[in-house]
């Protein structure tokens, strides 16, 4: 006997099954899954069939079906509890790059209407830069310096905000490596799933793509690091062992995004270890 | 396969992608899908009504908009949410689209919901493409064809696109699939290839 999503088929005929798409999917979960003895469906063989007989009734009821899956599927996916981190942690990014972007512009301006204006003003850091630039600006000028303004309060809340998601839902990544970089490292990944699948050597040269793959085709020495170069312990780390420190970090990390996938909560224990391993590749011996 | 004035199209109702109109019909652009660079290519495997056409890897379900409007029934596997929205809305507007959100790498999955394909056509940046298009073959007729957009970047960065070619062609040879004819999709896709292949005989 075979089952399909319409009903069981043996020698003897076709056992319908009966009811809507909801019914139908349920059923369809129950139907045991062997690649090898699965004989699949064919449509020259369907006469046996007192559902199957009307190719467009067939096709109309598989249908229906089929989007009660799909949409429930599309909705499982997006119901994850990383699906909003990734889409808020992206979004920090751009801001900070739409706001560099203005901060050049404007500069580019500023300079324009003030002859004596030179290098050392670039030098400033962004909170007195503004300002000083707003003096004396035209009024639309002003209003731009306004907005720049405003997108780094947007980003300080969008910054806690991360912050906050990403302990709840990265709760070992984020005891590892902080908030935010574990957020960007879930965002490269694509998802805490695919990052928690991935092998630490993959997890280090996350984010190291133009390096990796120079390196692939030929020449280049390989990268240390991607995206947890961002955190302290391995910039801070002395040249010599930056590379182990990655390493170290990157191989914790992969167990801490299983942790975090699969038992959803702060594994204290691990965690210490895990931090002394890491603390000890940073000292040099 | 429907030419008007040397350019590729199909017959259906417009405006699923934003696609161009030519007289009635659709324009099939050739640099957007790999399958009318085949065709474009002088590609002999001709889509008709009465086909069943396995699809892997929809994606937003443009080019399944036109096998559609060629072909009998299309079965369109998407694993992303994302382009899987885009699918099931181009399947909404076409009655022969059956839209299916899963992993083409494990046909398990799908098998009950599926019926024995005439055509495979496999589209997926994978590194074990040809893998996958072995496991699915289990869908196909006995004189069904598969045809594979074989992305050799996707499965090795490093390596000649020439020799990625000769190694899937062997590994389909292993798993006693004979391969018809192949075709690079210069210059209208670089470094992929198409693959025609059939069930060896027994």
């Amino acid at each position: 006997m075979q089952s399909y999503w319409f009903g069981d088929v043996d020698e003897n005929g076709c056992t319908p099954y009966r009811g809507g798409p909801e019914a139908l999917a349920k059923r369809l979960e129950t139907i045991p899954s062997s690649p090898d003895s699965f004989t699949p469906f064919d449509w020259r063989n369907a006469e046996k069939c007192s559902f199957t007989p009307d190719r467009g009734e067939y096709i109309r009821k598989l249908r229906e079906l089929c989007f009660y899956l799909s949409e429930a599927g599309i909705t499982r996916q997006y119901e994850s509890r990383d699906a909003e981190l990734l889409q808020m942690v992206r979004t920090l990014d751009q801001l900070d790059e739409v706001s560099n972007v203005l901060t050049e512009r404007a500069l580019e301006w500023h300079r324009i209407t003030n002859p004596g204006f030179s290098r050392k003003y670039m030098r400033l850091p962004k909170q007195k830069l503004l300002p000083m630039m707003k003096r004396g600006g035209s009024p639309a000028f002003r209003q731009v310096i306004n907005e720049i303004e405003n997108l780094a309060s947007v980003r300080t809340a969008l910054m806690k905000e991360v912050s906050r998601r990403a302990d709840e839902v990265l709760p070992n990544c984020s005891a590892l490596l902080g908030g935010l970089v574990a957020a960007r490292l879930v965002s490269q990944a694509g998802s805490l799933a695919t990052l928690s699948r991935l092998p630490g050597s993959s997890i280090q040269v996350l984010g190291a793509r133009t390096a990796l793959f120079s390196h692939m085709r030929g020449g280049t020495p390989p990268p240390k690091h991607g995206i947890i170069f961002q955190h302290r312990r391995v910039h801070n780390a002395p040249k010599e062992v930056r590379g182990k420190v990655a390493r170290v970090l990157a191989a914790k990390l992969a167990i801490a995004a299983r942790l975090d996938q699969y038992r959803q909560e702060l594994a204290e224990e691990f965690i210490e270890t895990a931090q002394a391993a890491i603390d000890n590749a940073g000292s040099i011996t | 396969m429907i030419w008007v004035e040397n350019v590729l199209v199909s017959s259906g109702e417009g405006g699923v992608y934003g696609e161009r109109m030519l007289r009635e019909f659709r324009v099939w652009d050739p640099y957007r899908s790999k399958l009318a660079a085949y065709y474009y290519l002088g590609g002999e495997f001709e889509l008709k009504r009465d086909l069943v056409v396995l699809y892997l890897g929809a994606a937003n379900g443009t080019t399944v908009s036109h096998v559609a409007d060629y072909a009998g029934t299309v079965y369109a596997i998407e694993f992303a949410p994302r382009p899987m929205q885009d699918l099931v809305a181009v399947a909404r507007r076409r009655n022969n689209v059956v839209p299916l959100m899963a992993d083409a790498a494990q046909p398990d999955r799908y098998a009950p919901l599926l019926e024995v394909a005439d055509l495979i056509y496999q589209d997926i940046a994978q590194p074990e493409q040809v893998k996958i298009a072995i496991r699915n073959s289990m869908f196909l007729r006995d004189d069904g064809r598969m045809l594979i957009m074989l992305k050799t970047r996707s499965i090795d960065t490093a390596e000649e696109p020439g020799v990625v070619l000769e190694h899937s062609v062997s590994e389909l040879a292993t798993a006693r699939i004979s391969v018809l004819d192949t075709k690079w999709l210069d210059p209208y896709h670089r470094d992929h290839a198409a693959i025609l292949c059939s069930p060896a005989r027994n």
